[in-house]
Protein backbone atom coordinates (compact mmCIF):
# COMPACT_ATOMS: atom_id res chain seq x y z
CA UNK A 1 0.00 0.00 0.00
CA UNK A 2 1.11 3.59 -0.89
CA UNK A 3 0.05 6.76 1.20
CA UNK A 4 0.52 10.35 0.46
CA UNK A 5 0.99 12.99 3.13
CA UNK A 6 1.19 16.87 2.29
CA UNK A 7 2.23 18.95 4.78
CA UNK A 8 1.82 22.89 4.17
CA UNK A 9 2.19 26.14 6.70
CA UNK A 10 4.94 28.21 7.01
CA UNK A 11 8.29 28.60 7.50
CA UNK A 12 8.84 27.89 11.41
CA UNK A 13 5.94 25.80 12.09
CA UNK A 14 7.79 22.94 11.97
CA UNK A 15 6.47 21.29 8.56
CA UNK A 16 9.96 19.85 7.24
CA UNK A 17 10.82 18.28 10.88
CA UNK A 18 7.08 16.90 10.69
CA UNK A 19 7.52 15.53 7.40
CA UNK A 20 11.28 14.38 7.92
CA UNK A 21 9.98 12.61 11.57
CA UNK A 22 7.07 10.94 9.75
CA UNK A 23 9.03 9.25 7.16
CA UNK A 24 12.09 8.01 9.51
CA UNK A 25 9.20 6.31 11.93
CA UNK A 26 8.16 4.68 8.29
CA UNK A 27 11.57 3.88 7.84
CA UNK A 28 12.10 2.33 11.10
CA UNK A 29 8.67 0.03 10.60
CA UNK A 30 10.55 -1.46 7.60
CA UNK A 31 8.69 0.46 4.99
CA UNK A 32 9.94 2.81 2.26
CA UNK A 33 9.73 6.17 2.57
CA UNK A 34 10.48 9.31 0.53
CA UNK A 35 10.66 13.00 1.71
CA UNK A 36 10.67 15.95 -0.66
CA UNK A 37 10.64 19.55 0.86
CA UNK A 38 9.60 23.12 -1.60
CA UNK A 39 10.36 25.98 -0.08
CA UNK A 40 11.10 29.02 -1.37
CA UNK A 41 14.32 31.72 -0.98
CA UNK A 42 13.00 33.40 2.41
CA UNK A 43 15.05 33.29 4.80
CA UNK A 44 12.43 33.03 7.58
CA UNK A 45 8.52 32.60 7.38
CA UNK A 46 7.77 32.39 3.60
CA UNK A 47 5.54 29.74 2.69
CA UNK A 48 6.61 25.98 3.37
CA UNK A 49 5.66 22.51 1.91
CA UNK A 50 6.84 18.75 2.29
CA UNK A 51 5.56 15.58 0.32
CA UNK A 52 5.96 12.11 2.31
CA UNK A 53 5.33 8.80 0.61
CA UNK A 54 5.21 5.74 2.31
CA UNK A 55 4.95 2.29 0.66
CA UNK A 56 5.12 -0.84 1.43
CA UNK A 57 6.79 -1.25 -1.95
CA UNK A 58 9.51 0.13 -3.55
CA UNK A 59 8.64 4.19 -4.47
CA UNK A 60 8.60 4.46 -7.62
CA UNK A 61 7.84 8.43 -7.97
CA UNK A 62 8.05 11.14 -5.34
CA UNK A 63 6.06 13.30 -6.68
CA UNK A 64 2.14 14.10 -6.59
CA UNK A 65 -0.05 16.58 -7.06
CA UNK A 66 -3.48 15.15 -5.33
CA UNK A 67 -2.26 13.39 -1.94
CA UNK A 68 -4.04 11.07 0.76
CA UNK A 69 -3.60 13.22 3.46
CA UNK A 70 -3.76 16.95 3.59
CA UNK A 71 -2.23 19.13 6.09
CA UNK A 72 -2.34 23.28 6.69
CA UNK A 73 -1.53 25.10 9.59
CA UNK A 74 -1.93 28.34 8.17
CA UNK A 75 -5.33 29.88 6.39
CA UNK A 76 -2.25 30.44 2.73
CA UNK A 77 -1.84 26.50 2.98
CA UNK A 78 -5.74 25.92 3.20
CA UNK A 79 -6.34 28.20 0.27
CA UNK A 80 -3.58 27.04 -2.35
CA UNK A 81 -4.07 22.90 -1.12
CA UNK A 82 -7.48 22.06 0.13
CA UNK A 83 -8.44 20.65 -3.50
CA UNK A 84 -5.28 19.08 -3.94
CA UNK A 85 -6.98 16.02 -1.51
CA UNK A 86 -7.54 12.44 -3.33
CA UNK A 87 -11.41 11.29 -3.35
CA UNK A 88 -11.81 9.45 0.54
CA UNK A 89 -8.67 11.25 1.33
CA UNK A 90 -7.99 13.38 4.53
CA UNK A 91 -7.93 16.99 5.10
CA UNK A 92 -6.70 18.01 8.36
CA UNK A 93 -6.45 22.24 9.14
CA UNK A 94 -5.16 23.92 12.06
CA UNK A 95 -8.29 25.27 13.27
CA UNK A 96 -6.12 27.75 15.72
CA UNK A 97 -5.17 29.45 12.77
CA UNK A 98 -8.01 28.34 9.71
CA UNK A 99 -11.06 29.35 11.42
CA UNK A 100 -13.48 28.63 8.39
CA UNK A 101 -15.49 25.64 8.10
CA UNK A 102 -13.14 22.84 6.20
CA UNK A 103 -16.08 20.36 5.03
CA UNK A 104 -15.59 19.70 2.13
CA UNK A 105 -17.80 16.27 -0.05
CA UNK A 106 -16.33 13.06 -0.92
CA UNK A 107 -13.33 13.68 1.76
CA UNK A 108 -12.93 13.64 5.56
CA UNK A 109 -12.25 17.03 7.08
CA UNK A 110 -10.38 17.04 10.61
CA UNK A 111 -10.25 20.65 12.47
CA UNK A 112 -7.87 20.35 14.92
CA UNK A 113 -6.81 23.00 17.32
CA UNK A 114 -2.99 22.78 16.74
CA UNK A 115 -1.63 25.44 18.05
CA UNK A 116 -3.91 25.98 20.57
CA UNK A 117 -2.93 22.50 21.57
CA UNK A 118 0.72 22.37 21.73
CA UNK A 119 0.51 26.04 23.67
CA UNK A 120 -1.08 23.59 26.30
CA UNK A 121 1.21 21.08 26.49
CA UNK A 122 3.87 23.64 26.64
CA UNK A 123 4.87 25.43 23.45
CA UNK A 124 4.37 25.75 19.98
CA UNK A 125 7.35 23.72 19.20
CA UNK A 126 5.37 20.83 19.60
CA UNK A 127 2.83 21.46 17.16
CA UNK A 128 4.42 19.00 14.60
CA UNK A 129 4.47 16.48 17.30
CA UNK A 130 0.47 17.06 17.43
CA UNK A 131 0.00 16.66 14.05
CA UNK A 132 1.67 13.31 13.66
CA UNK A 133 -0.33 12.02 16.72
CA UNK A 134 -3.17 12.89 14.43
CA UNK A 135 -1.70 11.05 11.63
CA UNK A 136 -1.35 8.17 13.68
CA UNK A 137 -4.65 8.08 15.25
CA UNK A 138 -6.39 8.75 11.89
CA UNK A 139 -4.57 6.43 9.27
CA UNK A 140 -2.27 4.44 11.81
CA UNK A 141 0.51 4.56 8.98
CA UNK A 142 3.18 3.98 11.86
CA UNK A 143 2.43 3.19 15.29
CA UNK A 144 2.80 4.92 18.32
CA UNK A 145 5.21 2.54 19.74
CA UNK A 146 7.88 3.01 17.20
CA UNK A 147 7.47 6.74 17.09
CA UNK A 148 7.60 7.25 20.92
CA UNK A 149 11.07 5.38 20.45
CA UNK A 150 12.30 7.40 17.82
CA UNK A 151 11.19 10.76 19.91
CA UNK A 152 12.93 9.22 23.20
CA UNK A 153 16.03 8.35 20.65
CA UNK A 154 15.43 12.02 19.50
CA UNK A 155 14.97 14.21 22.81
CA UNK A 156 17.28 11.57 24.78
CA UNK A 157 20.10 14.43 25.69
CA UNK A 158 17.69 16.80 26.41
CA UNK A 159 15.64 17.53 29.43
CA UNK A 160 13.43 14.95 30.55
CA UNK A 161 10.47 17.86 30.59
CA UNK A 162 11.09 17.90 26.74
CA UNK A 163 10.30 14.46 26.14
CA UNK A 164 7.25 14.55 28.77
CA UNK A 165 5.80 17.76 26.32
CA UNK A 166 6.48 16.63 23.18
CA UNK A 167 4.76 12.64 24.64
CA UNK A 168 1.36 14.98 25.80
CA UNK A 169 1.08 16.55 21.79
CA UNK A 170 1.13 13.35 20.78
CA UNK A 171 -1.19 11.75 23.16
CA UNK A 172 -3.64 14.63 22.38
CA UNK A 173 -3.43 14.65 18.80
CA UNK A 174 -3.55 10.81 18.60
CA UNK A 175 -6.97 11.24 20.63
CA UNK A 176 -8.34 13.96 17.83
CA UNK A 177 -6.76 11.71 14.95
CA UNK A 178 -9.40 8.78 16.65
CA UNK A 179 -11.89 11.13 17.21
CA UNK B 1 26.36 -2.48 3.40
CA UNK B 2 25.47 0.63 5.29
CA UNK B 3 21.73 2.33 5.39
CA UNK B 4 21.27 5.78 5.65
CA UNK B 5 18.28 8.28 5.18
CA UNK B 6 19.93 10.89 3.00
CA UNK B 7 19.09 14.13 1.07
CA UNK B 8 20.17 14.09 -2.08
CA UNK B 9 22.84 16.09 -2.04
CA UNK B 10 24.16 14.56 1.40
CA UNK B 11 24.54 11.25 -0.24
CA UNK B 12 26.06 12.21 -3.27
CA UNK B 13 28.61 14.10 -0.67
CA UNK B 14 28.90 11.17 0.50
CA UNK B 15 29.64 8.79 -2.09
CA UNK B 16 32.05 11.35 -3.56
CA UNK B 17 33.95 11.31 0.04
CA UNK B 18 33.96 7.08 -0.32
CA UNK B 19 34.66 7.19 -4.01
CA UNK B 20 38.29 8.70 -3.34
CA UNK B 21 37.10 12.34 -3.32
CA UNK B 22 39.72 14.25 -1.17
CA UNK B 23 39.30 17.77 -2.35
CA UNK B 24 36.10 20.69 -2.82
CA UNK B 25 36.02 24.01 -4.14
CA UNK B 26 32.73 25.53 -4.73
CA UNK B 27 30.84 28.74 -4.15
CA UNK B 28 27.03 28.74 -2.80
CA UNK B 29 24.31 28.38 -5.11
CA UNK B 30 20.58 26.69 -3.89
CA UNK B 31 19.92 24.12 -4.53
CA UNK B 32 23.16 22.59 -4.23
CA UNK B 33 24.47 24.03 -0.74
CA UNK B 34 24.01 20.77 1.37
CA UNK B 35 27.06 19.51 -0.61
CA UNK B 36 30.06 22.03 0.42
CA UNK B 37 27.89 22.16 3.86
CA UNK B 38 28.43 18.17 3.97
CA UNK B 39 31.80 18.30 2.82
CA UNK B 40 33.04 21.46 4.71
CA UNK B 41 33.18 18.99 8.00
CA UNK B 42 33.17 15.49 6.13
CA UNK B 43 36.43 15.83 3.89
CA UNK B 44 38.47 17.03 6.90
CA UNK B 45 37.42 13.81 8.79
CA UNK B 46 39.10 11.53 5.88
CA UNK B 47 42.26 13.67 5.87
CA UNK B 48 40.60 16.10 2.71
CA UNK B 49 40.53 19.71 2.09
CA UNK B 50 37.41 21.76 1.83
CA UNK B 51 37.26 25.38 -0.06
CA UNK B 52 34.90 27.42 -0.41
CA UNK B 53 36.27 29.98 -2.93
CA UNK B 54 35.33 33.33 -3.38
CA UNK B 55 34.01 32.62 -6.99
CA UNK B 56 32.70 29.80 -9.52
CA UNK B 57 35.62 31.07 -11.57
CA UNK B 58 38.04 30.65 -8.52
CA UNK B 59 36.67 27.06 -7.41
CA UNK B 60 36.78 25.04 -10.79
CA UNK B 61 40.24 26.24 -10.86
CA UNK B 62 41.54 25.20 -7.60
CA UNK B 63 40.31 21.76 -8.67
CA UNK B 64 42.28 22.13 -11.52
CA UNK B 65 44.61 22.28 -9.45
CA UNK B 66 43.89 19.96 -7.13
CA UNK B 67 43.44 17.18 -10.35
CA UNK B 68 47.08 18.21 -11.31
CA UNK B 69 48.54 16.90 -8.24
CA UNK B 70 46.48 13.21 -8.69
CA UNK B 71 43.85 14.27 -5.79
CA UNK B 72 40.28 13.11 -6.87
CA UNK B 73 38.75 16.49 -7.09
CA UNK B 74 35.08 17.97 -7.13
CA UNK B 75 33.30 21.17 -7.41
CA UNK B 76 29.65 20.96 -7.45
CA UNK B 77 26.84 23.86 -8.54
CA UNK B 78 23.63 24.63 -10.31
CA UNK B 79 22.81 26.32 -14.02
CA UNK B 80 24.11 30.17 -13.32
CA UNK B 81 27.25 28.52 -11.51
CA UNK B 82 28.30 26.29 -13.94
CA UNK B 83 28.08 28.31 -16.96
CA UNK B 84 30.86 30.55 -14.77
CA UNK B 85 32.53 27.50 -14.63
CA UNK B 86 32.60 26.70 -17.86
CA UNK B 87 35.38 28.07 -18.78
CA UNK B 88 37.51 26.35 -16.27
CA UNK B 89 35.90 22.85 -17.31
CA UNK B 90 37.51 23.50 -21.04
CA UNK B 91 40.43 24.24 -19.67
CA UNK B 92 40.20 20.98 -17.52
CA UNK B 93 39.54 19.25 -20.88
CA UNK B 94 42.34 20.82 -22.22
CA UNK B 95 44.75 19.58 -19.76
CA UNK B 96 43.26 16.63 -19.93
CA UNK B 97 42.75 15.92 -16.18
CA UNK B 98 39.94 14.15 -14.41
CA UNK B 99 37.89 15.94 -12.21
CA UNK B 100 33.95 15.85 -11.17
CA UNK B 101 31.70 18.33 -11.67
CA UNK B 102 27.73 18.26 -10.15
CA UNK B 103 25.24 20.28 -11.46
CA UNK B 104 21.87 20.23 -8.68
CA UNK B 105 19.67 22.04 -11.88
CA UNK B 106 16.82 24.61 -11.38
CA UNK B 107 15.15 26.69 -13.80
CA UNK B 108 16.54 29.06 -16.38
CA UNK B 109 17.73 31.13 -18.03
CA UNK B 110 19.42 33.80 -16.08
CA UNK B 111 18.99 33.53 -12.71
CA UNK B 112 15.78 31.55 -13.69
CA UNK B 113 14.28 30.45 -10.30
CA UNK B 114 16.01 28.22 -7.00
CA UNK B 115 13.33 25.31 -7.90
CA UNK B 116 14.22 21.83 -9.41
CA UNK B 117 14.12 21.82 -13.59
CA UNK B 118 16.07 20.15 -16.25
CA UNK B 119 17.02 23.12 -17.86
CA UNK B 120 20.65 22.45 -18.47
CA UNK B 121 20.59 19.10 -20.72
CA UNK B 122 21.75 20.89 -23.93
CA UNK B 123 24.59 22.83 -21.53
CA UNK B 124 25.75 19.52 -20.16
CA UNK B 125 25.62 17.58 -23.28
CA UNK B 126 26.41 19.49 -25.96
CA UNK B 127 28.94 22.52 -24.55
CA UNK B 128 29.73 22.12 -21.04
CA UNK B 129 32.55 24.86 -21.97
CA UNK B 130 33.96 26.25 -25.54
CA UNK B 131 36.13 24.32 -27.62
CA UNK B 132 34.01 21.09 -28.57
CA UNK B 133 35.02 19.09 -26.07
CA UNK B 134 32.65 16.63 -24.49
CA UNK B 135 32.36 14.85 -21.34
CA UNK B 136 30.48 11.55 -19.88
CA UNK B 137 27.35 13.13 -18.78
CA UNK B 138 25.39 10.92 -15.87
CA UNK B 139 21.56 11.58 -15.24
CA UNK B 140 20.77 9.45 -11.94
CA UNK B 141 16.57 8.82 -10.90
CA UNK B 142 16.93 7.53 -7.73
CA UNK B 143 19.68 8.30 -5.06
CA UNK B 144 20.93 5.59 -4.56
CA UNK B 145 21.64 5.48 -8.22
CA UNK B 146 23.37 8.46 -8.03
CA UNK B 147 25.37 7.30 -4.98
CA UNK B 148 26.67 4.33 -7.45
CA UNK B 149 27.78 6.46 -10.06
CA UNK B 150 29.11 9.24 -8.21
CA UNK B 151 30.99 6.94 -5.99
CA UNK B 152 32.81 5.30 -9.87
CA UNK B 153 32.53 9.14 -11.51
CA UNK B 154 36.96 9.10 -11.04
CA UNK B 155 37.30 5.83 -12.54
CA UNK B 156 35.87 7.63 -15.73
CA UNK B 157 37.79 10.96 -15.50
CA UNK B 158 40.94 8.99 -14.66
CA UNK B 159 41.04 6.31 -17.45
CA UNK B 160 40.16 8.88 -19.94
CA UNK B 161 42.28 12.04 -18.30
CA UNK B 162 38.78 14.35 -18.95
CA UNK B 163 35.85 16.04 -16.46
CA UNK B 164 32.69 13.98 -15.86
CA UNK B 165 29.30 15.55 -15.07
CA UNK B 166 26.74 14.67 -12.71
CA UNK B 167 23.16 16.08 -13.68
CA UNK B 168 20.97 16.33 -11.52
CA UNK B 169 17.81 18.25 -10.92
CA UNK B 170 17.17 20.41 -7.75
CA UNK B 171 13.80 17.41 -6.88
CA UNK B 172 16.86 15.11 -6.47
CA UNK B 173 19.32 17.28 -4.24
CA UNK B 174 16.88 17.50 -1.86
CA UNK B 175 14.41 14.72 -1.68
CA UNK B 176 15.12 12.35 0.93
CA UNK B 177 15.25 8.35 0.51
CA UNK B 178 17.05 5.46 1.79
CA UNK B 179 20.12 4.89 0.45
CA UNK B 180 23.25 1.89 0.58
CA UNK B 181 26.29 3.42 1.09
CA UNK B 182 29.59 1.34 -0.35
CA UNK B 183 32.96 1.29 0.92
CA UNK B 184 35.19 3.64 1.54
CA UNK B 185 37.41 2.85 -1.40
CA UNK B 186 41.01 2.19 -0.57
CA UNK B 187 43.24 5.20 -2.83
CA UNK B 188 46.65 3.76 -4.49
CA UNK B 189 47.42 6.59 -6.76
CA UNK B 190 48.64 4.10 -8.96
CA UNK B 191 47.93 5.41 -12.61
CA UNK B 192 48.12 8.55 -12.11
CA UNK B 193 51.54 9.50 -13.14
CA UNK B 194 50.77 10.95 -16.12
CA UNK B 195 49.46 13.70 -15.28
CA UNK B 196 50.40 13.78 -11.84
CA UNK B 197 53.42 16.58 -11.50
CA UNK B 198 53.74 15.84 -7.77
CA UNK B 199 55.41 12.57 -9.68
CA UNK B 200 57.67 14.50 -11.52
CA UNK B 201 60.83 14.31 -9.78
CA UNK B 202 63.68 15.17 -11.33
CA UNK B 203 61.97 16.50 -14.18
CA UNK B 204 62.34 20.20 -14.92
CA UNK B 205 58.62 21.27 -15.73
CA UNK B 206 56.53 20.35 -12.95
CA UNK B 207 53.41 22.40 -13.98
CA UNK B 208 50.05 21.47 -16.23
CA UNK B 209 49.76 23.99 -18.31
CA UNK B 210 47.63 24.67 -21.37
CA UNK B 211 49.28 27.35 -23.70
CA UNK B 212 48.67 27.93 -27.04
CA UNK B 213 49.32 24.76 -29.01
CA UNK B 214 50.57 24.84 -32.37
CA UNK B 215 47.89 24.13 -34.65
CA UNK B 216 49.35 20.45 -35.50
CA UNK B 217 49.72 19.19 -31.81
CA UNK B 218 45.49 21.07 -31.08
CA UNK B 219 44.10 18.78 -33.77
CA UNK B 220 46.09 15.52 -32.87
CA UNK B 221 44.56 16.16 -29.05
CA UNK B 222 41.18 17.35 -31.05
CA UNK B 223 41.46 13.75 -33.20
CA UNK B 224 42.24 12.05 -29.61
CA UNK B 225 39.32 13.15 -27.87
CA UNK B 226 36.93 12.44 -30.94
CA UNK B 227 38.54 8.43 -30.55
CA UNK B 228 37.59 8.59 -26.68
CA UNK B 229 34.22 9.71 -27.71
CA UNK B 230 33.56 7.22 -30.17
CA UNK B 231 34.80 4.48 -27.41
CA UNK B 232 32.78 5.87 -24.45
CA UNK B 233 29.46 4.93 -27.38
CA UNK B 234 30.98 1.74 -28.12
CA UNK B 235 31.59 1.25 -24.48
CA UNK B 236 30.09 3.05 -21.71
CA UNK B 237 26.42 3.81 -22.54
CA UNK B 238 23.98 3.30 -19.49
CA UNK B 239 20.60 2.91 -20.24
CA UNK B 240 17.27 1.58 -18.39
CA UNK B 241 14.80 -0.11 -20.93
CA UNK B 242 11.53 -0.52 -19.52
CA UNK B 243 8.58 -2.92 -21.17
CA UNK B 244 9.92 -2.50 -24.96
CA UNK B 245 8.98 -5.55 -25.97
CA UNK B 246 5.47 -5.39 -27.10
CA UNK B 247 5.38 -1.55 -26.88
CA UNK B 248 3.25 0.78 -28.97
CA UNK B 249 4.46 4.04 -27.39
CA UNK B 250 7.39 4.71 -26.04
CA UNK B 251 8.30 7.42 -23.55
CA UNK B 252 11.94 8.47 -23.37
CA UNK B 253 13.18 10.73 -20.00
CA UNK B 254 15.76 10.76 -17.83
CA UNK B 255 16.40 11.77 -13.81
CA UNK B 256 13.65 12.44 -12.00
CA UNK B 257 11.19 12.47 -15.10
CA UNK B 258 11.73 9.19 -15.60
CA UNK B 259 10.55 8.32 -12.14
CA UNK B 260 6.83 10.66 -12.33
CA UNK B 261 6.76 8.72 -16.34
CA UNK B 262 7.31 5.19 -14.61
CA UNK B 263 4.46 5.52 -12.10
CA UNK B 264 2.20 6.68 -15.35
CA UNK B 265 3.16 3.52 -17.94
CA UNK B 266 2.42 1.14 -14.60
CA UNK B 267 -0.85 2.75 -14.29
CA UNK B 268 -1.51 3.00 -18.15
CA UNK B 269 -0.31 -0.71 -18.43
CA UNK B 270 -2.81 -1.78 -16.21
CA UNK B 271 -5.51 -0.05 -18.62
CA UNK B 272 -4.05 -2.04 -21.29
CA UNK B 273 -2.19 0.40 -23.20
CA UNK B 274 1.25 -0.54 -24.42
CA UNK B 275 3.78 1.96 -23.12
CA UNK B 276 7.28 1.53 -22.19
CA UNK B 277 10.29 4.10 -21.40
CA UNK B 278 14.08 4.50 -22.60
CA UNK B 279 15.40 6.13 -19.89
CA UNK B 280 18.96 7.56 -20.49
CA UNK B 281 21.47 6.99 -17.55
CA UNK B 282 24.24 8.69 -19.61
CA UNK B 283 22.87 11.36 -21.30
CA UNK B 284 26.42 11.35 -23.05
CA UNK B 285 27.32 9.16 -24.34
CA UNK B 286 23.28 8.86 -25.95
CA UNK B 287 21.25 5.44 -25.57
CA UNK B 288 21.07 5.46 -29.57
CA UNK B 289 20.59 2.08 -30.22
CA UNK B 290 18.24 1.68 -27.52
CA UNK B 291 15.97 4.23 -30.03
CA UNK B 292 17.19 2.92 -33.35
CA UNK B 293 16.78 -0.51 -32.77
CA UNK B 294 12.82 0.14 -31.89
CA UNK B 295 10.66 -2.04 -34.03
CA UNK B 296 9.34 0.86 -35.76
CA UNK B 297 6.32 -1.25 -37.72
CA UNK B 298 4.94 -1.91 -34.04
CA UNK B 299 5.77 1.69 -32.47
CA UNK B 300 3.23 4.09 -33.31
CA UNK B 301 5.07 7.61 -31.01
CA UNK B 302 7.83 8.38 -29.31
CA UNK B 303 6.95 10.79 -26.04
CA UNK B 304 9.99 12.48 -24.50
CA UNK B 305 9.56 13.60 -20.98
CA UNK B 306 11.02 16.35 -19.43
CA UNK B 307 10.79 18.82 -16.67
CA UNK B 308 11.42 21.91 -18.79
CA UNK B 309 9.99 23.50 -21.78
CA UNK B 310 10.76 23.15 -25.04
CA UNK B 311 12.06 19.71 -24.76
CA UNK B 312 15.96 19.61 -24.50
CA UNK B 313 16.74 16.06 -25.47
CA UNK B 314 14.53 15.97 -28.16
CA UNK B 315 16.97 16.53 -31.07
CA UNK B 316 18.89 13.53 -30.06
CA UNK B 317 15.83 11.75 -29.63
CA UNK B 318 14.46 12.59 -33.29
CA UNK B 319 18.46 11.71 -34.72
CA UNK B 320 17.62 8.26 -33.81
CA UNK B 321 14.42 8.01 -34.59
CA UNK B 322 14.97 9.38 -38.48
CA UNK B 323 10.87 10.33 -38.62
CA UNK B 324 9.95 6.69 -38.43
CA UNK B 325 7.06 7.81 -36.04
CA UNK B 326 6.09 10.98 -34.27
CA UNK B 327 7.66 12.47 -31.46
CA UNK B 328 5.81 13.79 -28.77
CA UNK B 329 6.53 15.91 -25.97
CA UNK B 330 5.42 17.19 -22.75
CA UNK B 331 7.13 19.14 -19.89
CA UNK B 332 6.54 21.61 -16.91
CA UNK B 333 9.04 24.05 -16.45
CA UNK B 334 10.14 27.18 -14.97
CA UNK B 335 10.61 25.41 -11.13
CA UNK B 336 7.09 23.65 -11.56
CA UNK B 337 7.54 20.34 -10.46
CA UNK B 338 6.01 17.13 -13.19
CA UNK B 339 3.56 15.38 -11.20
CA UNK B 340 1.83 12.01 -11.18
CA UNK B 341 -1.71 13.13 -12.65
CA UNK B 342 -0.06 15.70 -14.89
CA UNK B 343 2.08 13.08 -16.62
CA UNK B 344 -0.39 10.41 -17.16
CA UNK B 345 -3.07 12.82 -18.39
CA UNK B 346 -0.01 13.90 -21.26
CA UNK B 347 0.53 10.41 -22.14
CA UNK B 348 -2.64 9.07 -21.95
CA UNK B 349 -3.89 12.09 -24.26
CA UNK B 350 -1.41 10.65 -26.62
CA UNK B 351 -1.96 6.88 -26.36
CA UNK B 352 -5.46 7.29 -26.20
CA UNK B 353 -6.58 9.78 -28.89
CA UNK B 354 -3.39 10.66 -30.82
CA UNK B 355 -3.28 14.43 -29.17
CA UNK B 356 -0.55 16.12 -29.51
Amino acid sequence: MKQSFVFSGSGGQGIMSAGIMLAHAAIDMGKHATFLPEYGPEQRGGSAKCTVIISDDEIISPLTKKCDNLVVLNSIAYNKFADTVKEGGRLIANSSLIPTDISRDGIKSIAVPVDNIALEVGSLKVANVVIIGVLIGATGVVSKEVFVKSLEEKFKAKKPEILEMNMKALEKGIAFGKA
Amino acid sequence: MEKRFMKGCEAIAEAAVRGGCRFFAGYPITPQNEIPEYLSWRLPEVGGSFVQGESEVASINMVYGAAATGTRALTSSSGPGISLKAEGISYLASAQLPAVIVNISRGGPGLGSIQPAQSDYLQATKALGHGGFRTMVFAPATLQEAVDLTYNAWEYAERDRNPVLILMDGCLGAIMEEVELPEMKELTYKNTESWDISKRNGREESHMITPILPEAMLEKLNAYKGMTYKMWEKNDVKVEEYLLDDAEYVVVAYGIAARVAKEAINTLREEGCKVGMIRPITLYPFPKASLDKLDYTAVKGIIDIEMTIPAQMRDDIELQVKGRCPVYEYGRSGGILLDDEGVYEAISAIVKGGNQ
